[in-house]
Protein backbone atom coordinates (compact mmCIF):
# COMPACT_ATOMS: atom_id res chain seq x y z
CA UNK A 1 0.00 0.00 0.00
CA UNK A 2 1.34 3.41 -0.90
CA UNK A 3 0.91 5.92 1.89
CA UNK A 4 1.79 9.59 1.68
CA UNK A 5 1.47 10.26 5.38
CA UNK A 6 1.38 8.38 8.64
CA UNK A 7 -1.52 8.47 11.04
CA UNK A 8 -1.13 7.32 14.59
CA UNK A 9 -3.73 5.34 16.44
CA UNK A 10 -3.72 7.80 19.31
CA UNK A 11 -5.14 10.45 16.93
CA UNK A 12 -8.20 8.31 16.37
CA UNK A 13 -8.77 6.62 19.68
CA UNK A 14 -12.06 8.36 20.29
CA UNK A 15 -13.50 7.30 16.96
CA UNK A 16 -11.99 3.83 16.72
CA UNK A 17 -10.95 1.18 19.17
CA UNK A 18 -13.45 -1.38 17.99
CA UNK A 19 -11.05 -3.87 16.49
CA UNK A 20 -10.19 -6.29 19.24
CA UNK A 21 -10.11 -9.77 17.80
CA UNK A 22 -7.53 -10.27 15.04
CA UNK A 23 -6.96 -13.45 13.04
CA UNK A 24 -3.62 -13.86 11.25
CA UNK A 25 -3.55 -16.54 8.54
CA UNK A 26 -0.05 -17.27 7.26
CA UNK A 27 1.91 -20.49 6.97
CA UNK A 28 5.13 -18.77 8.03
CA UNK A 29 5.56 -18.32 11.79
CA UNK A 30 8.10 -15.61 11.04
CA UNK A 31 5.60 -13.73 8.87
CA UNK A 32 3.00 -13.94 11.66
CA UNK A 33 5.57 -12.66 14.15
CA UNK A 34 6.58 -9.81 11.79
CA UNK A 35 2.95 -8.79 11.36
CA UNK A 36 2.18 -8.80 15.08
CA UNK A 37 5.29 -6.74 15.78
CA UNK A 38 4.02 -4.03 13.41
CA UNK A 39 0.72 -3.67 15.26
CA UNK A 40 0.42 -1.25 18.20
CA UNK A 41 1.07 -2.92 21.53
CA UNK A 42 -1.28 -0.78 23.61
CA UNK A 43 -4.60 -1.57 21.94
CA UNK A 44 -5.31 -4.80 23.78
CA UNK A 45 -5.72 -6.85 20.63
CA UNK A 46 -6.65 -10.47 21.02
CA UNK A 47 -4.58 -12.44 18.47
CA UNK A 48 -5.49 -15.74 16.89
CA UNK A 49 -3.38 -17.52 14.31
CA UNK A 50 -3.87 -20.08 11.56
CA UNK A 51 -1.15 -21.69 9.49
CA UNK A 52 -3.04 -22.44 6.28
CA UNK A 53 -6.18 -21.33 4.47
CA UNK A 54 -8.30 -24.23 5.70
CA UNK A 55 -7.47 -23.56 9.33
CA UNK A 56 -8.06 -19.87 8.64
CA UNK A 57 -11.60 -20.54 7.39
CA UNK A 58 -12.31 -22.82 10.36
CA UNK A 59 -11.02 -20.26 12.88
CA UNK A 60 -12.94 -17.47 11.15
CA UNK A 61 -16.20 -19.43 11.51
CA UNK A 62 -15.41 -20.23 15.14
CA UNK A 63 -14.13 -16.82 16.28
CA UNK A 64 -15.77 -14.19 14.00
CA UNK A 65 -12.72 -11.91 14.22
CA UNK A 66 -13.08 -8.15 13.70
CA UNK A 67 -10.17 -8.18 11.28
CA UNK A 68 -8.35 -10.92 9.39
CA UNK A 69 -4.89 -10.76 7.82
CA UNK A 70 -4.50 -13.31 5.03
CA UNK A 71 -1.43 -14.52 3.15
CA UNK A 72 -2.01 -15.94 -0.35
CA UNK A 73 0.66 -18.60 -0.92
CA UNK A 74 -0.11 -21.29 1.62
CA UNK A 75 -0.32 -25.08 1.77
CA UNK A 76 -3.55 -27.12 2.08
CA UNK A 77 -5.77 -24.21 1.02
CA UNK A 78 -4.46 -21.03 -0.60
CA UNK A 79 -5.36 -17.56 0.58
CA UNK A 80 -7.37 -17.04 -2.62
CA UNK A 81 -9.60 -19.99 -1.74
CA UNK A 82 -9.82 -19.13 1.95
CA UNK A 83 -10.82 -15.55 1.10
CA UNK A 84 -13.66 -16.77 -1.10
CA UNK A 85 -14.85 -19.21 1.57
CA UNK A 86 -14.86 -16.56 4.28
CA UNK A 87 -16.64 -13.96 2.12
CA UNK A 88 -19.22 -16.60 1.21
CA UNK A 89 -19.79 -17.14 4.95
CA UNK A 90 -19.68 -13.44 5.92
CA UNK A 91 -19.92 -10.84 3.18
CA UNK A 92 -18.90 -8.10 5.64
CA UNK A 93 -15.66 -9.83 6.64
CA UNK A 94 -12.78 -7.39 6.86
CA UNK A 95 -9.86 -9.19 5.28
CA UNK A 96 -6.54 -7.53 4.60
CA UNK A 97 -4.41 -9.60 2.26
CA UNK A 98 -0.73 -9.44 3.20
CA UNK A 99 1.28 -10.95 0.42
CA UNK A 100 4.58 -11.13 -1.38
CA UNK A 101 2.64 -11.79 -4.59
CA UNK A 102 2.34 -8.21 -5.78
CA UNK A 103 1.40 -8.94 -9.39
CA UNK A 104 -1.42 -6.67 -10.55
CA UNK A 105 -3.50 -9.68 -11.58
CA UNK A 106 -3.14 -11.22 -8.13
CA UNK A 107 -4.20 -7.96 -6.49
CA UNK A 108 -7.20 -7.62 -8.83
CA UNK A 109 -8.29 -11.21 -8.14
CA UNK A 110 -8.32 -10.76 -4.36
CA UNK A 111 -9.99 -7.34 -4.44
CA UNK A 112 -12.66 -8.74 -6.79
CA UNK A 113 -13.11 -11.62 -4.35
CA UNK A 114 -13.92 -9.20 -1.53
CA UNK A 115 -10.61 -8.46 0.16
CA UNK A 116 -10.72 -5.14 1.98
CA UNK A 117 -7.18 -4.15 1.12
CA UNK A 118 -3.87 -5.57 -0.05
CA UNK A 119 -0.60 -4.89 1.75
CA UNK A 120 2.72 -6.02 0.35
CA UNK A 121 5.40 -7.89 2.23
CA UNK A 122 7.65 -6.97 3.89
CA UNK A 123 5.21 -4.95 5.94
CA UNK A 124 5.91 -1.39 6.98
CA UNK A 125 4.60 -0.33 10.37
CA UNK A 126 3.18 2.93 9.02
CA UNK A 127 1.28 1.16 6.21
CA UNK A 128 -0.19 -1.28 8.67
CA UNK A 129 -1.24 1.48 11.06
CA UNK A 130 -3.00 3.40 8.28
CA UNK A 131 -4.70 0.19 7.19
CA UNK A 132 -5.81 -0.47 10.74
CA UNK A 133 -7.32 2.99 11.07
CA UNK A 134 -9.25 2.59 7.82
CA UNK A 135 -10.48 -0.81 8.92
CA UNK A 136 -11.60 0.63 12.25
CA UNK A 137 -13.56 3.39 10.51
CA UNK A 138 -15.15 0.87 8.16
CA UNK A 139 -16.07 -1.43 11.00
CA UNK A 140 -17.64 1.45 12.90
CA UNK A 141 -19.76 2.41 9.87
CA UNK A 142 -20.89 -1.19 9.38
CA UNK A 143 -21.92 -1.44 13.04
CA UNK A 144 -23.83 1.86 12.88
CA UNK B 1 23.53 -38.84 -0.22
CA UNK B 2 25.37 -37.37 2.76
CA UNK B 3 22.93 -36.34 5.43
CA UNK B 4 23.35 -32.80 6.74
CA UNK B 5 20.96 -31.52 9.33
CA UNK B 6 19.87 -27.99 8.51
CA UNK B 7 20.16 -27.12 12.18
CA UNK B 8 23.93 -27.67 12.07
CA UNK B 9 24.25 -24.79 9.62
CA UNK B 10 21.17 -22.65 10.22
CA UNK B 11 18.79 -22.65 13.18
CA UNK B 12 15.11 -23.40 12.65
CA UNK B 13 14.31 -19.70 13.00
CA UNK B 14 17.03 -18.73 10.49
CA UNK B 15 15.57 -21.18 7.97
CA UNK B 16 12.09 -19.70 8.49
CA UNK B 17 13.39 -16.15 8.04
CA UNK B 18 15.24 -17.14 4.88
CA UNK B 19 12.11 -18.87 3.57
CA UNK B 20 10.05 -15.71 4.13
CA UNK B 21 12.72 -13.58 2.47
CA UNK B 22 12.74 -15.93 -0.53
CA UNK B 23 8.94 -15.72 -0.64
CA UNK B 24 9.09 -11.92 -0.73
CA UNK B 25 11.90 -11.91 -3.28
CA UNK B 26 10.25 -14.31 -5.71
CA UNK B 27 6.98 -12.41 -5.37
CA UNK B 28 8.85 -9.30 -6.47
CA UNK B 29 10.47 -11.05 -9.44
CA UNK B 30 7.14 -12.54 -10.55
CA UNK B 31 5.59 -9.06 -10.44
CA UNK B 32 8.49 -7.65 -12.47
CA UNK B 33 8.01 -10.37 -15.09
CA UNK B 34 4.24 -9.88 -15.13
CA UNK B 35 4.88 -6.21 -15.94
CA UNK B 36 6.80 -7.24 -19.04
CA UNK B 37 4.61 -10.08 -20.28
CA UNK B 38 0.90 -10.10 -19.79
CA UNK B 39 0.59 -13.17 -17.62
CA UNK B 40 0.08 -14.24 -14.03
CA UNK B 41 2.85 -16.25 -12.45
CA UNK B 42 1.47 -18.76 -9.96
CA UNK B 43 3.85 -18.95 -7.01
CA UNK B 44 4.37 -21.84 -4.67
CA UNK B 45 5.85 -22.05 -1.20
CA UNK B 46 9.64 -21.73 -1.23
CA UNK B 47 11.74 -24.39 0.40
CA UNK B 48 15.18 -24.19 2.01
CA UNK B 49 17.57 -27.10 2.18
CA UNK B 50 21.17 -27.56 3.28
CA UNK B 51 23.39 -30.20 1.69
CA UNK B 52 26.85 -31.08 0.47
CA UNK B 53 27.53 -29.53 -2.92
CA UNK B 54 28.36 -32.99 -4.24
CA UNK B 55 24.73 -33.96 -3.59
CA UNK B 56 23.31 -30.98 -5.44
CA UNK B 57 23.16 -32.53 -8.93
CA UNK B 58 21.16 -35.49 -7.60
CA UNK B 59 18.86 -33.15 -5.66
CA UNK B 60 18.22 -30.92 -8.66
CA UNK B 61 17.73 -33.86 -11.04
CA UNK B 62 15.20 -35.33 -8.61
CA UNK B 63 13.16 -32.14 -8.78
CA UNK B 64 13.25 -31.72 -12.56
CA UNK B 65 13.10 -35.32 -13.75
CA UNK B 66 9.41 -35.10 -14.68
CA UNK B 67 10.25 -32.43 -17.25
CA UNK B 68 12.55 -34.87 -19.13
CA UNK B 69 14.08 -32.18 -21.33
CA UNK B 70 14.91 -28.90 -19.65
CA UNK B 71 16.35 -25.49 -20.40
CA UNK B 72 18.50 -23.76 -17.82
CA UNK B 73 19.41 -20.13 -17.33
CA UNK B 74 22.32 -19.83 -14.93
CA UNK B 75 23.88 -16.75 -13.37
CA UNK B 76 26.55 -16.35 -10.75
CA UNK B 77 26.10 -13.54 -8.30
CA UNK B 78 28.44 -12.14 -5.74
CA UNK B 79 28.45 -9.67 -2.91
CA UNK B 80 28.43 -10.75 0.72
CA UNK B 81 25.60 -12.97 -0.48
CA UNK B 82 27.13 -15.05 -3.26
CA UNK B 83 26.41 -18.16 -5.21
CA UNK B 84 24.64 -19.53 -8.27
CA UNK B 85 21.12 -18.99 -9.52
CA UNK B 86 19.72 -21.79 -11.63
CA UNK B 87 16.41 -21.22 -13.35
CA UNK B 88 15.14 -24.47 -14.81
CA UNK B 89 12.32 -24.43 -17.36
CA UNK B 90 10.25 -27.37 -18.50
CA UNK B 91 10.57 -28.57 -22.09
CA UNK B 92 8.88 -26.29 -24.60
CA UNK B 93 8.81 -23.30 -22.24
CA UNK B 94 11.01 -21.23 -24.55
CA UNK B 95 8.65 -21.57 -27.51
CA UNK B 96 5.66 -20.99 -25.25
CA UNK B 97 7.22 -17.82 -23.87
CA UNK B 98 7.84 -16.54 -27.41
CA UNK B 99 4.17 -17.16 -28.17
CA UNK B 100 3.06 -15.30 -25.02
CA UNK B 101 5.42 -12.40 -25.69
CA UNK B 102 4.21 -12.10 -29.28
CA UNK B 103 0.57 -12.46 -28.18
CA UNK B 104 0.20 -15.59 -30.30
CA UNK B 105 1.53 -13.83 -33.42
CA UNK B 106 3.66 -16.27 -35.42
CA UNK B 107 5.12 -13.73 -37.87
CA UNK B 108 8.34 -12.89 -36.03
CA UNK B 109 8.97 -16.52 -35.23
CA UNK B 110 9.33 -17.17 -38.92
CA UNK B 111 11.80 -14.35 -39.55
CA UNK B 112 14.48 -15.63 -37.14
CA UNK B 113 15.57 -19.17 -36.42
CA UNK B 114 13.39 -20.37 -33.55
CA UNK B 115 16.38 -21.58 -31.56
CA UNK B 116 17.90 -18.10 -31.47
CA UNK B 117 14.60 -16.52 -30.44
CA UNK B 118 14.08 -19.19 -27.82
CA UNK B 119 17.54 -18.69 -26.41
CA UNK B 120 17.13 -14.90 -26.28
CA UNK B 121 13.66 -15.12 -24.76
CA UNK B 122 14.71 -17.54 -22.03
CA UNK B 123 17.76 -15.42 -21.27
CA UNK B 124 15.66 -12.28 -20.98
CA UNK B 125 12.98 -13.91 -18.83
CA UNK B 126 15.69 -15.61 -16.76
CA UNK B 127 17.53 -12.36 -16.32
CA UNK B 128 14.38 -10.67 -14.99
CA UNK B 129 13.41 -13.49 -12.64
CA UNK B 130 16.91 -14.11 -11.30
CA UNK B 131 17.91 -10.45 -11.11
CA UNK B 132 14.77 -9.35 -9.29
CA UNK B 133 14.79 -12.31 -6.92
CA UNK B 134 18.48 -12.27 -6.00
CA UNK B 135 18.44 -8.47 -5.92
CA UNK B 136 15.51 -8.44 -3.49
CA UNK B 137 17.11 -11.06 -1.22
CA UNK B 138 20.28 -8.95 -1.19
CA UNK B 139 18.33 -5.72 -0.58
CA UNK B 140 16.41 -7.21 2.35
CA UNK B 141 19.70 -8.43 3.80
CA UNK B 142 21.32 -5.02 3.18
CA UNK B 143 23.74 -6.26 0.56
CA UNK B 144 24.46 -5.41 -3.06
CA UNK B 145 25.29 -8.12 -5.57
CA UNK B 146 26.88 -8.21 -9.02
CA UNK B 147 25.97 -10.74 -11.68
CA UNK B 148 27.74 -12.55 -14.48
CA UNK B 149 25.91 -12.55 -17.82
CA UNK B 150 23.40 -15.41 -18.03
CA UNK B 151 24.47 -18.73 -19.46
CA UNK B 152 21.93 -20.94 -21.15
CA UNK B 153 21.49 -24.64 -21.74
CA UNK B 154 18.70 -25.17 -24.23
CA UNK B 155 16.40 -28.20 -24.36
CA UNK B 156 18.66 -30.92 -23.07
CA UNK B 157 17.85 -34.21 -21.33
CA UNK B 158 17.83 -33.41 -17.61
CA UNK B 159 20.54 -35.90 -16.65
CA UNK B 160 22.92 -34.41 -19.20
CA UNK B 161 22.02 -30.82 -18.36
CA UNK B 162 22.95 -31.20 -14.67
CA UNK B 163 26.27 -32.98 -14.71
CA UNK B 164 27.92 -34.40 -11.59
CA UNK B 165 30.74 -31.85 -11.76
CA UNK B 166 28.49 -28.84 -12.31
CA UNK B 167 29.42 -27.35 -8.92
CA UNK B 168 32.71 -27.15 -7.05
CA UNK B 169 32.76 -30.19 -4.78
CA UNK B 170 34.20 -29.18 -1.42
CA UNK B 171 31.43 -27.04 -0.03
CA UNK B 172 28.14 -27.04 1.79
CA UNK B 173 25.27 -25.46 -0.06
CA UNK B 174 22.19 -23.67 1.14
CA UNK B 175 19.56 -24.23 -1.51
CA UNK B 176 16.56 -21.95 -1.82
CA UNK B 177 14.04 -23.54 -4.16
CA UNK B 178 10.75 -22.29 -5.47
CA UNK B 179 8.57 -23.58 -8.27
CA UNK B 180 6.22 -21.63 -10.46
CA UNK B 181 3.88 -21.85 -13.42
CA UNK B 182 2.16 -19.39 -15.74
CA UNK B 183 -1.62 -19.28 -15.95
CA UNK B 184 -1.43 -18.54 -19.68
CA UNK B 185 0.51 -21.15 -21.54
CA UNK B 186 2.35 -24.24 -20.56
CA UNK B 187 5.36 -22.79 -18.75
CA UNK B 188 6.59 -24.28 -15.51
CA UNK B 189 9.92 -24.17 -13.78
CA UNK B 190 12.01 -24.02 -10.66
CA UNK B 191 14.43 -21.47 -9.34
CA UNK B 192 17.34 -22.65 -7.24
CA UNK B 193 19.56 -20.18 -5.42
CA UNK B 194 22.66 -21.98 -4.25
CA UNK B 195 24.89 -20.17 -1.83
CA UNK B 196 27.97 -21.83 -0.43
CA UNK B 197 29.21 -21.94 3.15
CA UNK B 198 31.51 -18.98 2.40
CA UNK B 199 28.41 -16.84 2.93
CA UNK B 200 27.05 -18.59 5.99
CA UNK B 201 28.51 -16.45 8.79
CA UNK B 202 27.53 -13.28 6.97
CA UNK B 203 24.09 -14.73 6.20
CA UNK B 204 23.41 -15.63 9.84
CA UNK B 205 24.26 -12.10 10.96
CA UNK B 206 22.23 -10.53 8.12
CA UNK B 207 19.21 -12.65 9.07
CA UNK B 208 19.57 -11.57 12.69
CA UNK B 209 19.66 -7.90 11.66
CA UNK B 210 16.65 -8.37 9.36
CA UNK B 211 14.43 -9.93 12.01
CA UNK B 212 15.56 -7.51 14.72
CA UNK B 213 13.50 -4.81 12.94
CA UNK B 214 10.43 -6.78 13.94
CA UNK B 215 11.24 -7.48 17.58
Amino acid sequence: MESGHTLHLSDKQEAGGMIKKILIVDDSPIARKMLKSCLPKDQGFEFHEACDGKEGVEKYRELCPDLTFMDLTMPVMTGYEALEEIIKHDKNALIIVVTADVQLKAIKIVLDSGAYMVLRKPLKKEDLQVALLKAQDTLQKVEK
Amino acid sequence: MTEIHKEEILSGEEVEILQEIMNIAFGKSAADLADVIDTHVVLNIPFINVMQVTDLPVYIREHVKDYMNISIVEQHFWGCFKGDALLVFSSGSGKELIRILQHGDQADMESDPVEILERETLMEVGNILIGACVGKVAELLRDVVTYTPPLIILERYYEDAISDNHFSPDKTAIVLKTDFSFTDGNVTGLLFLITSNDSIQWLKEALRVFISQYE
